[in-house]
């Protein structure tokens, strides 16, 4: 029989026909076999010393994933991780800052002894720098502390403990265990958190998994977390304590974050993606020596460079339309004094102010330029070199704007629940290539800020406190 | 001023009814399309089922089962008629041919959806027929094809009914009902009937599994007492003909340990048996490729602090199985490890 005379169709048809000859069990025996071929190949090559590394490993996860100790320790790394990135981050950012606000006013003196115009003079360097140099100050220290301290966990391996410590919890809200890890890249990035939620593979659970992940605060979000936490939370301890009160109060709101996320899947998994959960199993890998060089490299290069690079893009032109908006007047007053009060209402309403919303109607696309948006609006034309320490910050915000302890808890809400940024939504649009999810992605978590800032600004506004 | 605001409203009116794809008039239109068409779906699988059971469909029939008012019966059957897919006589309503075809494509499509529901998203029995009432009548045969091959061709849908090929052509179900087997002699269960749900709920909380080996210890006139996986069950005759069980065959492969990997108590250890028969799909091939295939060893090395999931030692690796997944690896416990602890 030549080749030429075994037609294709002749082929898959004798294929169909001996398949339905095979019982099910052929992919058993298959997967079998290649397991004792593999076991034996072993055999031969492999050889034991004894089982030290194996029984080093189980008597660290007997520690890390115990029935008593396991959530403790696990709450105890995450708050170490934001104690030492309050800690540090604090000194260099008042120094980058008033480096940064030196050189702008040096530069402005320059550009107008040049003979530029004013205007120039204010887009170019109260604008544009400033937004930049705020951004800088208040992200790069945090950033490069907290990456590094977050990827030696990873790269020790905790994480995939981490899942398997929660995978109870998340099995109760309908969701998958990998979550937790999907959660976890959320600590750095949302966008990043949405894309590795690529390790689920329950179609289901895998949009839980995306929804919620904007409920784990982002390292763009963390300095906001951070400054309200130092100004309002640290300021009325002793300074002994301060950082750990501080620490403590962050790790409130991530775990607040946490009870969001399983409750919203939840509700999910019961209305508008019921199901059940699906199976799970999760490989824990042995515990490897971090390699510092390597921690280095991808915490810094790879994710700070990265995510400051993506705010500065946007701070700039951000920096550049707060300039604008509050330097063109319309009728007598500016573009910022008219939006902000035109969000003032909304903005009481739920126990944060007007300025407040306008910056987060400007950081759509990058949570990080938040605070200096923020600031910015706040100061308006004043002298910005004053402003570098946490306590002129709160001098600001308290003594000028009357902030409350209301408004910073309300605004650490909202910075937890708003929508994800920009980038985000996008992610999630190319992820699920469906509006309808990516439209729920967005709204569901700003509609759900809206809703518990506004009951909570209620709660304390009719309590006799 | 006020006639501009008028021409504007009515212009966003007639954007919001005509705009193709998405206007309201367009959305209307899909939805009676797919209407008639999951209607004479519907329809065409009652009479395929009526000549199952040697009997031909007719109007009342249809109107009963479909729930649908006899001028909209009517409006279906014409409908069918047309399209050449039945012949309607004096004795009731037969399908053709190409009206068979058609039939067995729906059931088809119903059949590999519910697989897919069952294997890949793990949706509990009771949901799945609902589900896949919905979904066959939006499936193409293209897409009907690609989750025919992404499932591996199954034969069986999660009930054991057969799932008919893609020529048109089915094979019988080769089984007697409970009732009519005899008492003592082991039967594997063939298939569970889903219709009536009342009826299929009964044997789900008995929990019955295609797949399972069931033995009758009693036949009374009204029900039967029936030993699954050594729990006792008494069950209504009128549930047990819901029930089709057959001969066990060699070649079914059943595993031969009872103890499940959920039941081994911390720190035990025992040797795979094999996986329980009702884990199919993906959920069994995970299981495969982290290598619990029969003879591997396993040990109960994690418990966390709920007690769920467990990590579970396994050729040189860790993994951790939820209680669920857990229950689908059979085990032999090794003695000398302390051996089995009886689940609560």
């Amino acid at each position: 029989m030549t080749p030429a005379s075994v037609s294709p169709q002749a082929v898959l048809d004798r294929s169909d026909e001996l398949r339905r000859g095979l019982d099910g069990s052929f992919r058993d025996s298959m997967v079998a076999s290649l397991y004792a071929r593999a076991g034996e190949l072993a055999g031969r090559s492999v050889r034991e010393h004894g089982a030290g590394k194996w029984d080093f490993d189980q008597r660290i996860d007997r520690i890390l994933t115990s029935r008593w100790l396991g959530l403790p320790v696990m709450l105890l790394l995450l708050g170490a991780v934001f104690w030492v990135t309050i800690l540090g981050a604090n000194v260099p950012s008042q120094m980058l800052a008033n480096a940064f606000f030196a050189v702008e006013a040096a530069a402005a003196t320059w550009f107008e002894s040049m003979g530029a115009p004013w205007w120039l003079t204010g887009l170019v360097w109260h604008g544009t720098f400033r937004g930049l140099a705020w951004v800088v100050s208040v992200m790069l220290p945090p950033m490069a502390i907290f990456f590094p301290v977050f990827t030696i966990l990873e790269d020790l391996g905790y994480l995939p403990r981490v899942a398997f410590n929660l995978d109870w919890l998340f099995r109760k809200a309908g969701a998958h265990g990998k979550q937790a890890l999907t959660m976890a890249m959320g600590f750095g990035c949302n966008a990043a958190g949405v894309t590795s939620t690529r390790i689920i593979d329950s179609p289901r659970e895998r949009l839980l998994a995306i929804v919620t992940n904007n409920f784990v605060p982002c390292n763009g979000r963390f300095p906001t977390l951070i400054m309200l936490a130092v100004i309002f939370v640290a300021a009325a301890f002793p300074p002994a304590v301060a950082a750990f009160a501080a620490a403590a109060a962050v790790v409130a709101v991530v775990l607040l974050g946490v009870c969001f996320t399983l409750g919203v899947s939840w509700a999910l998994s019961r209305s508008l993606l019921s199901g059940e959960a699906s199976a799970f199993t999760l490989e824990m890998p042995p515990y490897r020596r971090p390699s510092i060089l390597r921690i280095l490299y991808t915490s810094l290069i790879d994710r700070t460079i990265f995510v400051l690079g993506r705010a500065m893009l946007t701070a700039a032109p951000a920096g550049a339309l707060i300039w604008i908006l509050a330097n063109v007047q319309a009728g007598g007053t500016t573009l910022a004094e008219r939006s902000i009060s035109l969000l003032e209402p909304l903005g009481t309403a739920i126990g944060l102010d007007g300025v407040i919303l306008l910056a987060y109607v400007i950081a759509i696309p990058a949570n990080e330029i938040v605070v200096p948006t923020m600031l910015m609006c706040y100061l308006g034309g004043a002298m910005m070199m004053d402003i570098t320490t946490y306590e002129q910050i709160r001098e600001v915000l308290v003594g000028q704007h009357g902030w409350t302890l209301l408004t910073a808890v309300n605004l650490m809400l909202f910075s937890l629940l708003h929508n994800p940024c920009a980038t985000t939504i996008l992610t999630i649009w190319k992820e699920t290539r469906s509006a309808r999810w990516t439209a729920l992605g967005a709204l569901m978590p700003l509609g759900l800020a809206f809703l518990v800032c506004f009951a909570t600004a209620q709660a304390v506004r009719l309590l006799p406190l | 001023m006020s006639a501009l605001s008028i021409a504007v409203a009515a212009g966003l009116l007639v954007v919001i009814l005509a705009v193709p794809r998405f206007g309201l008039l367009a959305r209307w239109k899909r939805h009676r399309a797919y209407r008639a068409k999951s209607r004479s779906e519907d329809a065409l699988k009652h009479i395929l089922a009526w000549q199952h059971r040697s009997k031909l469909a007719s109007l009342e029939s249809l109107a009963g089962t479909m729930g649908l008012r006899p001028a909209a019966v009517l409006r279906v059957v014409a409908g069918l008629q047309t399209a050449g897919w039945v012949d309607s006589g004096a004795g009731g309503i037969a399908l053709t041919a190409s009206g068979e075809r058609r039939a067995l494509e729906v059931v088809r499509a119903h059949r590999l959806w519910e697989r897919h529901l069952s294997d890949d998203a793990n949706m509990p029995m009771a949901k799945l027929h609902p589900a896949a009432e919905r979904a066959e009548h939006s499936l193409s045969r293209q897409q009907v094809a690609e989750l025919d091959a992404h499932l591996g061709h199954p034969q069986h849908d999660p009930h054991g009914d057969p799932i008919p090929r893609p020529d048109g052509t089915i094979s019988a179900l080769d089984a007697v009902s409970l009732n009519e087997w005899p008492v003592g002699r082991p039967a594997l269960i063939a298939h569970l009937e889903d219709e009536p749900q009342a009826v299929f709920r009964q044997i789900l909380l008995a929990k019955l599994r295609p797949m399972q080996v069931v033995r009758v210890t009693e036949s009374g006139p009204n029900h039967l007492a029936i030993e699954v996986d050594g729990r006792q069950h008494r069950i209504e005759r009128s549930t047990a003909a819901n029930i089709h069980v057959r001969e066990i065959r060699p070649q079914d492969a059943l595993p031969s340990a009872r103890t499940r990997l959920a039941d081994l108590a911390q720190g035990a250890c025992g040797e795979v048996a094999g996986l329980s028969p009702d884990c199919q799909g993906l959920s069994r091939r995970r299981l495969l490729d982290l290598g619990l295939t029969p003879g591997a060893h396993v040990e109960v090395a994690l418990e966390n602090t709920f007690g769920d999931p467990r990590a579970f030692r396994v050729r040189g690796t860790t993994v951790a199985l939820r209680r669920q997944q857990a229950e689908q690896v059979l085990i032999r416990p090794f003695p000398s490890s302390g051996g089995a602890e009886v689940a609560p």
